[in-house]
């Protein structure tokens, strides 16, 4: 059986607390009408006794949640939930996704944090872990990422996938914030910062750079309106939400070094995970990743 | 709407509340009738998760508890998964970082009541525990509710110590206020706006709750005179 | 030793120096009296076991609730001690009746309610019961403060300044009551006041105390006029103490002469003093007797003593007086007359007025360099 956390799934609570003491402990509230001469004390007792009793239906209801974990960097958050739910309609199983800052990933795996799949923006992080001795194999390329230099509506940034006007914009102070990841742990955000370098822009605006903590968070920030503008991932700049309220064009390719986007499974990883895994290389999984603007390994 | 990390925030309040107050009782009891050397020290370690930053408190309790520390191994030996990046983990955090909220409240519900109180209740042949439930508590209940009401709205705000110990699994330890930093970053605006308006609720709730009790109290009081 | 009697001993120096050493009887009422800081509270509450002091020992009807060479310390809540306590610490949130039917853990759970509302009885709060101590008197408080301390079925009952949160005319109704209640009581009662006044009323024996430690143990009447020392007259109120040298005894006539300046003075009959030694001297004002032009008595005979009046004042009925009677020195000689007798005999501040000591209210104690 799983070594994975069993907590909330086995009906007593963690710690072994068992529910009928808990239930004892509640009866004993009834002792408390003396302390409360002011309060409605039916409701509150009934409240109590709801809360108490509620959470063993909680823990039944995601009971259902022995579903693997998958660590997925920032910048694959609308590809892979499509591709999530195509899976779960295929096969009828569930994963659950978390996304973050792949650096981040990378150091609570090594703390054991227990993902079974690893979605990394940077293959140098699954080549450490795999050093480690924490994957079950060095993993396999799924994607190339773009960077997208991303603008909200009403900007006065041109569009250019050299970034030619950006050194400008800073110096007679069209840009006064400027979005990208952090580029000490997130790959998009060190891809950005190569970019910007490359464009000769990078000593101008470091000083008016708002950090992300992941790609996403540099989305949200380029586009909400409290920045001029920023460089995401082109596939956060191809999502629904933020295609209406900004403009982007894909920065280009020879100004920073490919974001090899590579995954890998975990020592731990079991059957569901093992099948989302080679699900994820299936021609369905990499149309969808195409559509979000990576590019694909093998053609 | 996350329903599942918002059951999963409220029961990790409900849990530290359980687990806190009574523990809390007996600590504030004892800080409120005794004195002894390096009680200073021992009330300002209890009252340093106000200050700490969350960030610095979830550092510690990374190196304390996480997987490499001996309490960590110790954990994962005795209980077969680790302790952070889990639920329990998040509990252990919680009861920390609540501290002061749930011993500052009764320690000064406690420390209004009139040593002679005590001291008849002993004459009275009431032994200590009977006198903590028959007379202090009763007495105290203003500053119970409070430790309550703060605890739990606290914990269910809380976010940097979380994020850092227990990872945002969903199910286990993403909770409700690492969902609506969740939805944000996937710019799902009216998602975390309809959670942030229920956390919103609840804080002002426990608050109403705290003052409402506090000033009823206070009006009493002001009758008997 | 009778066994029912308490026996109390204790010894500290910090943070409350204490040396006490008293004992008292069943059904009788032990007065602790001192000034404040004197430690009585304290006594009080090493006895029901809310304080405990560095040395002392304690036995109650039998019980040993206090050793501390042998270890043996039982805590509060297992003596069975009645303490009312200055400021009644009754339970805010209980009624009268609920007050007392904590201290009857030890009574069969179907007896208390029946037995709390008779003893409520007895101290006159009948129809009080379901009253939250916030809707009671203070005279009411008190009640229900010694119902409850009674309740405990007490080896020992102590009161600690019981009267001293009331008004005069509540306190003189608990007197009666208290005095009433004691008749059915046989337990020893031990009250501490700083009333002198309801010291010697209340109580069958007084106990002085300073600085913690007991300085003499009597009853009141024996107290007040026969001091041990200086110390004492001054604690009980005395004004009039002087040094005086023992000049001889004159055993027939039971009396003893002391020098005090350059009069003679006859005394009450002290052999404990040999001839030739420095004693202190006290005599109450009720042994002052003023010699008055309108009405002279053979007894200006005895220890006539002449002065100036350096101070009259009159208080309503009486008028207080100061003679001093050696000028240059500090021996005045207090004491008051009703008013119209200082009028009739023209004393006023400035005048001259002689009175007479008599020979038994002057007490001989020893000097003590100390006080």
């Amino acid at each position: 059986m799983p070594i994975v956390p069993s907590g909330p799934t086995d009906g007593t609570f963690p710690l072994g607390v068992s529910p009928v003491r808990v239930l004892r402990f509640a009866r004993c509230l009834g002792r408390f009408r003396m302390m409360l001469p002011t309060l409605p004390r039916r409701a509150l007792l009934r409240f109590a006794a709801a809360l108490f009793l509620g959470l063993p239906a909680a823990d039944a209801a995601h009971a259902a949640q022995d579903a693997p974990l998958v660590a997925a960097a920032a910048d694959l958050r609308f590809a892979l939930d499509e591709i999530a739910a195509a899976f779960a309609l295929e096969t009828g199983r569930s994963i659950r996704i978390v996304y973050g800052s792949s650096g981040n990933f990378r150091r609570q795996i090594a703390e054991g944090a227990p993902f079974e799949v690893f979605l990394s923006a940077d293959e140098s992080l699954v080549f450490a872990l795999a050093r480690e001795g924490l994957t079950v194999d060095e993993g396999v390329l799924y994607a190339t990422g773009r960077l997208a230099l991303v603008v909200p509506e009403g900007s006065p940034l041109k569009l250019d996938p050299e970034l030619a006007d950006l050194a400008a914009a800073v110096g007679d102070g069209r840009v006064r914030k400027f979005a990208i990841a952090n580029p000490e742990h997130a790959p998009y955000g060190r891809a950005a910062q190569e970019a910007l370098e490359s464009a000769g822009a990078w000593a101008a605006i470091r000083s008016r750079l708002v950090v992300g903590e992941n790609v996403a968070q540099a989305t949200q920030f380029a586009t909400s309106g409290s920045a001029q503008g920023g460089i995401v991932a082109l596939s956060l700049a191809l999502a629904p939400g933020v295609l209406g309220s900004a403009r982007h064009v894909p920065v280009s390719e020879s100004m920073h070094k490919p974001l090899r986007q590579r995954m890998v499974l975990l020592k731990r990883a079991q059957a569901t995970a093992r099948e989302f895994y080679a699900y994820l290389r299936q021609p369905a999984a990499r149309a969808v990743l195409g559509r979000h603007g990576f590019a694909l390994p093998g053609g | 709407m996350d329903s599942t990390a918002l059951l999963l925030s409220l029961k990790l309040a409900a849990l530290t509340v359980a687990i806190l107050v009574p523990a809390g009782i007996l600590v504030a009891r004892f800080l409120a009738a005794r004195e002894f050397a390096g009680k200073a020290f021992v009330e300002a370690l209890f009252a340093l998760p106000l200050v700490l930053p969350p960030t610095v408190l979830g550092y510690y309790l990374l190196v304390a508890m996480g997987g490499s520390s001996p309490l960590g191994r110790w954990y994962e030996a005795a209980f077969g998964h680790a302790l952070v990046f889990t639920f329990d983990g998040l509990l252990v955090a919680s009861i920390i970082f609540n501290l002061p909220f749930a011993i500052q409240p009764l320690q000064r519900a406690f420390e209004a009541i009139p040593d002679d109180l005590r001291h008849a209740a002993a004459c009275c042949g009431l032994t200590g525990a009977q006198s903590l439930w028959r007379i202090e508590l009763p007495l105290a209940w203003p500053g119970l509710l409070t430790a309550v009401a703060l605890t739990f709205a606290h914990t269910l705000g809380e976010f940097g110590v979380v994020l850092m110990v227990g990872g945002s699994i969903p199910g286990e330890t993403k909770t409700i206020a690492l969902a609506i930093y969740d939805r944000v970053q996937g710019f799902d605006m009216a998602g975390a706006g309809l959670m942030s308006a229920v956390l919103l609720l609840l804080s002002v709730l426990a608050i109403g709750v705290t003052f409402l009790t506090s000033s009823r109290h206070r009006e009493k009081r002001r009758h008997a005179d | 030793m009778p066994t029912d009697r308490l026996h109390v001993e204790l010894g500290q120096e910090r943070p409350i120096p204490l040396a006490v050493e008293l004992e008292c009887a069943s059904g009788e009422m032990l007065a602790l009296v001192g000034p404040s800081g004197s430690g009585k509270s304290t006594v009080l509450r090493a006895i029901a076991g809310i304080y405990t002091p560095d040395r002392g020992r304690i036995d109650v009807d039998g019980e040993t609730w206090l050793d501390t060479r042998a270890g043996v310390r039982r805590p509060a809540h297992e003596r069975s001690a009645g303490f009312v306590f200055q400021h009644y610490a009754l339970f805010p949130h209980l009624t009268a009746l609920d007050n007392v039917l904590q201290a009857m853990g030890h009574i069969a759970a179907g007896e208390r309610r029946e037995r709390a509302r008779r003893l409520l009885e007895r101290t006159n709060l009948g129809g009080l019961e379901s009253r939250r101590p916030a809707q009671l008197s203070g005279g009411q408080q008190q009640r229900v403060a010694v119902a409850r301390a009674l309740a405990r079925d007490p080896k020992v009952l102590l009161l600690d300044e019981p009267f001293s949160a009331v008004d005069q005319v509540t306190r003189e109704k608990l007197y009666e009551e208290l005095a009433t209640l004691r008749r059915d009581l046989s337990l020893p009662i031990v009250l501490v006041t700083h009333a002198l006044d309801e010291a010697s009323m209340l109580a069958d024996r007084m106990c002085i105390l300073h600085r913690g430690a007991t300085l003499q143990t009597d009853t009141p009447l024996v107290v007040m006029t026969r001091p041990a020392s200086p110390l004492v007259a001054r604690l009980v109120g005395l004004k009039n103490i002087f040094e005086a040298d023992v000049a001889g005894h004159d055993d027939e006539r039971r009396l003893t002469h002391i020098r005090w300046f350059d009069r003679v003075l006859e005394a009450g009959h002290a052999p404990r003093f040999a001839a030739g030694t420095r004693v202190a001297w006290s005599v109450p004002p009720s042994h002052i007797v003023l010699h008055r032009r309108d009405r002279p008595s053979r007894g200006e005979r005895e220890n006539p003593v002449a002065g100036e009046v350096i101070r009259c004042v009159p208080m309503g009925a009486m008028t207080a007086v100061a003679l001093r009677v050696v000028p240059g020195e500090r021996a005045d000689l207090f004491f008051s007359v009703p008013t119209h007798v200082a009028r009739r005999n023209g004393v006023e501040t400035g005048a001259p007025a002689s009175v007479s000591l008599l020979a038994d209210g002057i007490h001989l104690m020893p000097v003590t360099r100390a006080s």
